[in-house]
């Protein structure tokens, strides 16, 4: 027997759970003061997972509303009666299936290279294998130093691949809006810059770089509003797969992305750290074994005027234009140092010079993204999760549309004991 | 379209045919059994497949088989030695045949070679010829998109690494520190998926050590590029990798524990996908105690289902076997790409090393080079049964794979042997009806 103790002040309809109030509570528009629970009720935490062996027997664990406890029961240690006709996958929970359902085979998938694949599997051993994986990992990974060179109207922001819950000090980082002078100078040892120059014509240009190593660095921030004002008549689709998380742009091909741009902002954050997280999982040994100083001989006359055409436009403050020009020059200072340039700055890029060794990223990010978005249909990296701040409690992700398998419930902290 | 449940006679198979959603279906369509004749081992099933569409050109299916007759008379003619009728027939199979024609010119152009070298007892010679020029031409890139198109459109390989990849996952759950010895023929195609079920089904990503045992000379040149893309796959799957390789053997039997850099903290699952064939029979049942003393927690073999071994010293039945073999094969090449395709040339040009290395060389002769004499599911199993004891595919698996030939173009089943388990382990891929691939897993 349900209760429906979460009433909405505004209407007074009631729900089950508190987030089906939220989720209603959005529908009624209200200024943003209000937007925020009014009343902080101090839900009780009292639902408590029968299974014996499970994280969430423990009280300090327990969930918070009924339903959650029972599909989280169902899910993990119930039978999976519910198997997609299409894929085999199986469900324990109906609701689980039905919306896996919906969308099992419509999905496409779309490799940096442009091939398109209806299946996921021919899908992932293509990225395996495909020459954009490879080359996107030679780009970013960089020499065991990196300096950043200031100039007006250019930060310096460098994509880091730091190790698990360091990822969320990056971001904060990378949030600083674009123009400013900040003179970062930050140790290389577990960096890799990642440029992105959203640009298809880049790619011709990709092909010369060399190997310099592979780390796949956290190529998350690839997607760049800029690539809108570049003569691309058809900008990447793979590259706008995380715009939402900024805001910015509307991917054209990704239904999950598409329901994510409601996120709030103070979600995005989360958000951005988790899917981070995701893929950015390496030992520090292999950075640093590749920190060897790489022969990149990258003749990129060609990028850089196209870099110096692009203005330096900055059209979401909270868009970290993370990209800029990552140059492994052989005769700039100090053996190889990475300049790492925001996007736009003329003088830098002109400045740059034919001298300078630039590598520039196309689609570093949308291979990641690809499979980020691929990969935030899983629960998978809890203990990433976890290891971050929760913005407040119980986020699911079901209004991300994905409901593909079990939803994640973060869990706040605790306000009581049961 | 359903699947298809069926029964053979004695309700021993269960089979399942997977008419695919893109063909449009024009009624039911008897298949051409032509090979059915030397299939007395298979499951006598007396359905018909809904599977084929009628527009699809069907050059090998027609009762006109001159190939296979006259290929089978010059075996016997050779066999026999009479040297006229050996020497009119190759002669007649030279003017008809070409590897450029429909699928009776390709495979009498391939068999002719095989024939026309056991007669001249120039085997080994065009073999090594053969294997040369294979080399040259092969790189990184012209293997990847080779093997990367086929498993598009055909599951001959992909069968065995679904199958195998789910037992493996599931014999190794709730291990933190895998283990894998790779001995395979796919160039690491099976691993990607494996790494990806790696990264999201587990709260707890393992870490997994991949150790690849490469014999062929031209899979040696190509394995350095891969295991690069492997690693970094694996970078971006966010999970704990290391790749290695072990090239320079010359017998499989030679690998060790120690060479292997196997761990006693680790788990190990040995993975064979076309290997086991490449071993001399002689050594076979050494390999698999080598693979006993790994310690495995699994074993998963996969091989192509045809009987190249037993009938070594008997040339007609051996020939005779082998061209049934690769008639599936070519029917099932020709019906999967599109005419005008360059894979396709590639991989029928890559059958003529084999058949001329199983017809016409002899094994003792030279040890170096590798022998491909194949054998059936159910000889493998007589084999592996000395050491390991057989594990069924979940119900997962097979749902797997079931779902993984849904996605490709009719004509493909699945065998699941059920009820007697004597002599009948793992699972076969069937094409038309006929068993091509075996697929099995086993434990200590």
């Amino acid at each position: 027997m349900a209760t429906n103790r979460f009433l909405c002040e505004i209407c007074g309809k009631g729900f089950q759970r508190d987030q089906n109030l939220q989720l209603h509570r959005r529908g009624h528009n209200l200024p943003w003061k209000l937007k925020q629970r009014t009343s902080k009720e101090v839900r009780k935490r009292v639902y408590v997972c029968p299974e014996k062996t499970c994280v969430h027997h423990h009280p300090s664990r327990a969930l918070g509303d009924l339903t959650g406890i029972k599909k989280h029961f169902c899910r993990k240690h119930g039978e999976k009666k519910w198997k997609c006709e299409k894929c085999s996958k199986r469900y324990a929970v109906q609701s689980d299936w039905k919306a896996h359902s919906k969308t099992c085979g419509t999905r496409e998938y779309k490799c940096d290279c442009g091939t398109i694949f209806s299946r996921r599997d021919s899908f992932i051993t293509h990225r395996a294998f495909c020459d954009a994986l490879a080359e996107e990992t030679a780009r970013v990974n960089a020499a065991s130093t990196m300096n950043l060179a200031v100039g007006n109207n250019i930060s310096y922001h460098l994509m880091g691949t730091p190790l698990g819950p360091s990822m969320a000090q990056h971001f904060s980082s990378i949030f600083k809006p674009i123009s400013g002078t900040t003179d970062e100078t930050i140790d290389q040892t577990s960096r890799g810059l990642s440029l992105w120059m959203g640009s298809q014509g880049n790619n011709n240009n990709l092909q010369e770089i060399h190997q310099l190593g592979s780390v796949s660095s956290g190529a998350i921030f690839g997607t760049d509003p800029i690539v809108s004002i570049t003569n691309n008549p058809s900008p990447p689709q793979a590259d706008y797969q995380l715009n939402w998380v900024f805001g910015s742009k509307l991917p054209t091909s990704n239904a999950e992305a598409l329901a994510s741009t409601s996120l709030p902002l103070s979600d995005v954050k989360e958000s951005v750290t988790q899917l981070v997280s995701v893929p950015s999982l390496y030992s520090s040994q292999q950075q640093s074994s590749h920190q060897a100083h790489s022969s990149a001989n990258m003749s990129a006359t060609a990028l850089l005027q196209k870099a110096a055409q692009i203005g330096a436009t900055s059209t979401d403050p909270s868009f970290l234009g993370s990209f800029g020009f990552k140059s492994n020059s052989n005769q700039v200072q100090e053996g190889n140092k990475y300049c790492g340039l925001v996007y736009g700055s003329n003088t830098i890029a002109s400045g740059l010079g034919s001298d300078h060794h630039v590598v520039l990223e196309n689609s570093v990010s949308s291979d990641h993204i690809s499979t980020l978005n691929q990969l935030q249909m899983y629960p998978a990296k809890r203990r990433h999760l976890q290891s971050e701040d929760s913005n407040g409690g119980g986020q699911t992700r079901d209004f991300l549309g994905v409901g593909v398998q079990a939803i994640s419930c973060h869990p706040s902290s605790i306000n009581g004991w049961i | 379209m359903m699947d298809i449940t069926l029964f053979s006679p004695k309700g021993k198979l269960s089979t399942y045919f997977f008419p695919s959603n893109q063909q449009s279906n024009n009624g039911q369509v008897s298949i051409d059994m032509q090979s059915n004749n030397s299939n007395q081992q298979q499951p006598q099933n007396s359905h018909t497949s809904t599977s084929r569409s009628s527009d699809s050109v069907e050059p090998c299916a027609t009762a006109n088989k001159w190939a296979s007759k006259l290929l089978k008379e010059c075996a016997r003619a050779i066999s026999d030695k009479d040297s006229s009728k050996i020497h009119h027939l190759l002669w007649m199979l030279n003017e008809l045949a070409s590897p450029y024609g429909d699928c009776d010119q390709k495979l009498a152009s391939y068999f002719l070679q095989a024939l026309f070298c056991k007669a001249t007892e120039s085997g080994h010679r065009c073999y090594k010829t053969l294997t040369s020029v294979a080399e040259k031409s092969h790189s990184f890139d012209s293997a990847r998109k080779l093997i990367l198109k086929f498993q598009e459109v055909s599951p001959w390989t992909t069968f065995g690494h679904v199958a195998s990849n789910g037992a493996i996952l599931e014999a190794l759950e709730g291990e933190t520190k895998l283990h894998i010895i790779d001995i395979s023929n796919t160039l690491c195609t099976q691993w990607p998926t494996l790494l990806e079920a790696l990264a999201t089904r587990n709260d707890e990503t393992p870490h997994l050590k991949l150790t690849v045992v490469v014999t062929a000379n031209i899979v040696r040149s190509v394995m350095k590029e891969i295991g690069q893309r492997m690693e970094k796959f694996a970078r971006l799957m966010g999970v704990p990798f290391e790749f290695n390789v072990i090239s320079g053997l010359n017998r499989l039997g030679e690998l060790t524990k120690e060479g292997l850099g196997v761990q006693e903290d680790e788990a190990i699952a040995v993975n064979c996908i076309g290997a086991l064939r490449r071993v001399s029979e002689e050594e076979r049942r050494t390999v698999i105690q080598m693979f006993q003393s790994l310690g495995p927690k699994v074993v998963t073999v996969v091989e192509e289902e045809a009987d190249l071994t037993s009938s070594r010293y008997d040339f007609v039945k051996c020939f005779e076997e082998c061209l049934r073999f690769y008639t599936l094969y070519f029917e099932m090449l020709e019906e999967s790409f599109v005419p005008t395709s360059n894979e396709r040339l590639m991989l029928e040009r890559e059958c003529s090393r084999s058949i001329v290395r199983v017809l016409a060389c002899d094994d003792n002769e030279n040890d170096e080079e590798e022998c491909e004499r194949r054998e059936r599911g159910s000889q493998w199993c007589e084999r592996l049964r000395e050491a390991f004891s057989p594990v069924g595919f979940s119900d997962d698996v097979v749902d797997d794979v079931k779902a993984l030939l849904k996605r490709y173009r009719g004509g493909w089943g699945l065998v699941l042997p059920q009820g007697d388990h004597h002599d009948s382990s793992g699972i076969y891929l069937t094409w038309k009806e006929e068993p091509v691939v075996w697929a099995s897993a086993w434990k200590p």
